[in-house]
């Protein structure tokens, strides 16, 4: 396992209003997080935001290329992210214990925080197609480039790891500084992962390694 | 972290612990129970909350010291509210010293100010001043503000010292607007009246007076010989005769003092002092005797002349003599007035409260219940004594701020 200290590269916020970031989630674009009873479209590059959708939001927000998905309780919300209106819903894995959210390769991915677990979720259905363990309390969850990362948080503790989708073993492990928490996480599709900061209304990004 | 604690806990935040409960009512993780034990001790049923507040702090891993502290914190109110002063001092303290050290001031604070409150309550009034000198000296949320606030004013209240026990509750006042809770406001309201409220009687030459706070504290520099029943003392401007330890030479005093500038019979002072119904031969002479240890310890302050029926009190270098005594004068007034905070008691935090055994304060409390002055209610350890609410000081619940959502 690759060990090291996570390199913030930028800090978004506190935004007037927010309280706590919960879920984060990237759209090509602009970054979007959930603060409660908002989703927050966030410009990277300005570091404001664009618009807010008037949504219940709880935890973990994902994009699948048209649609936003979001957690609410212990429900995912599929939200048309041109209008922000909710389509449908289906049931959370973790009934409400439900954390981390993201797509890819046609499921959910949805981080069950203090089971330490990973469900792939049927996005029409809710139904649990496989679960992959993990050995840390698991915050947001994110695919990029056949890698499947996610954040932890635990105590006072948060890192990011990169871990065997299939396993569950952590390959690489990014240390965040003592008192930064990690309560959501995106990839942007490059060398950038976006993290929710919890408490501090903070979203940071900080610098995905390269592949030797 | 997780979506229903976020939605639970944002509920709790909004003043909803119904909607709170509706989303964890189920669940037995510890962020669950602890916001369960939130909500409960909000809607009053404090006996589950502290149940639910011990279970969360159990079940949290040995990594989240922070949010077991939190816990801790938050029995250590509902224990103070139920006047359970035997609840674990140290374990609070750790408690106060996990969340200083990781950042969380606003909530060691509160911790603070809940182990000062609870050395005011039991009248270690240096101690409580001492533990609010020790925190951090940190912006505090208005909330917590108003908490310090009552807590000085209850200490310059205990100290006589009306106008820094003003100072104080305007502070409070102010800063229970800022934080918009009415609860708090009635508080300090509350702690106001006591400012406006007679807080003992003066007697003189027979007859007697109401006098508030103020008035006491001006009685200090009053060049008259004071007998003063607070405290068993006699005294005139800085020399003072304690009389704590002699309960007989301290009533033969009162009654010479409140019967200036006339004499009292033999009778009287027998009645008052022994107890005596019927003064015979061998009182007479225990009273000449009495009135010789008096007159010793009394030397500096006063003489005390034989009469024709008895004895009068011959103040040196003052011309008034007052008696400080009680609002109301119960035999059981130290009990009652514990009591008077409008809070239920146990028998056992009476007794760690007024320093006297357990057994001494059930018999006070027996008395005073036949006489319907302090009502109980439940059984066993769980018994709990009250009087009719009047105004009191800090009795409400704050519970720690719970950033349950971090």
């Amino acid at each position: 396992m690759k060990r090291s200290t996570a390199e913030i590269v930028r800090e978004y916020g506190p935004f007037p209003g927010v309280e706590a970031v919960h879920g984060v989630s990237y759209d090509g674009a602009h970054v979007w997080f959930a603060s409660g009873d908002k989703l927050n479209e966030l410009d990277p590059d300005s570091g404001k935001i664009a618009r807010s959708i008037d949504v219940a939001a709880h935890a973990g927000t994902a994009f699948d290329g048209r649609h936003l998905f979001q957690i609410a309780e212990d429900r995912i919300q599929k939200i048309d992210a041109a209008t922000g209106q909710v389509l449908t819903t289906i049931p959370a894995p973790g009934g409400g214990g439900d954390s981390g959210l993201a797509w890819a390769e046609g499921s959910l991915w949805v981080g069950q925080y203090r089971e330490r677990k990973i469900h792939q979720v049927d996005p029409d259905t809710g139904t649990v197609v496989r679960t992959i363990e993990s050995n840390r309390f698991v915050t947001g969850v994110t695919w990029v480039d056949g890698e499947l990362w996610h954040g932890t948080w635990e105590g006072e503790d948060s890192d990011v790891r990169r871990i065997d989708p299939d396993t569950g073993k952590v390959l690489e492990q990014l240390d965040m500084p003592e008192g930064t928490m990690v309560s959501g996480l995106e990839s942007d599709g490059g060398d950038r992962l976006f993290c929710g900061g919890g408490a501090s209304g903070k979203v940071r990004a900080i610098r995905r390694p390269k592949r030797g | 972290m997780e979506s229903l604690i976020t939605a639970a806990a944002r509920a709790l935040e909004a003043g909803d612990p119904l909607g709170a409960l509706n989303r964890v009512a189920l669940r037995n993780d510890a962020p669950s129970l602890a916001l369960r034990g939130i909500a409960m001790a909000q809607l009053g049923d404090l006996a589950k909350a502290k149940a639910l507040l011990r279970s969360a702090a159990r079940a949290f891993g040995p990594r989240e010291a922070v949010a077991r502290a939190r816990c801790v914190v938050a029995e250590a109110e509902i224990a103070l509210v139920l006047r359970d002063l035997n609840w674990p001092v140290k374990a609070l303290a750790a408690a106060r010293a996990t969340l200083e050290k990781h950042g969380d001031l606003a909530n060691a604070a509160h911790a603070g100010h809940i182990e000062a409150r609870r050395l005011l309550l039991l009248g270690r009034i240096d101690e409580a001043e001492r533990t609010l000198a020790e925190l951090a000296a940190s912006p505090l949320p208005p909330a917590s503000q108003v908490v310090r606030e009552l807590i000085v004013a209850g200490i310059a209240i205990r100290r006589v010292r009306t106008k820094d026990a003003r100072d104080a509750l305007a502070r409070a006042a102010k800063a229970a607007r800022l934080a918009k809770i009415p609860t708090l406001l009635a508080e300090v309201d509350s702690a106001n009246l006591i400012l406006n409220t007679p807080a003992a009687r003066l007697i003189v030459r027979g007859d007697e007076h109401p006098l508030l706070l103020g008035e006491v504290e001006r009685l200090a520099t009053s060049t008259a010989l004071v007998v003063d029943t607070f405290h068993h003392v006699v005294r005139r401007q800085g020399t003072a005769v304690s009389l704590g330890t002699r309960p007989v030479l301290f009533a033969l005093a009162r009654t010479l003092a409140q019967a200036w500038p006339a004499d009292v019979s033999r009778e009287i002072l027998i009645a008052g002092a022994f107890r005596a119904k019927h003064a015979d031969e061998s009182h007479r002479a225990r009273l000449r005797v009495e009135i010789g240890r008096l007159r010793t310890h009394l030397k500096p302050l006063a003489d005390i002349s034989a009469t024709k029926q008895g004895f009068v009190l011959a103040p040196r270098k003052t011309r008034d003599v007052l008696v400080l005594a009680r609002p109301v004068e119960e035999k059981h007034a130290t009990v009652l007035a514990f009591l008077s905070d409008g809070e239920p008691w146990s028998s056992s935090a009476l007794a760690l409260a007024l320093g006297t055994s357990p057994r001494t304060v059930q018999r006070a409390l027996d008395e005073l219940a036949r006489s319907n002055k302090v009502q109980s209610f439940g059984h066993g350890r769980a018994r709990r004594w009250m009087t009719p609410p009047v105004p009191g000081f800090p009795t409400g619940l704050l519970l720690p701020g719970l950033p349950l959502k971090t």
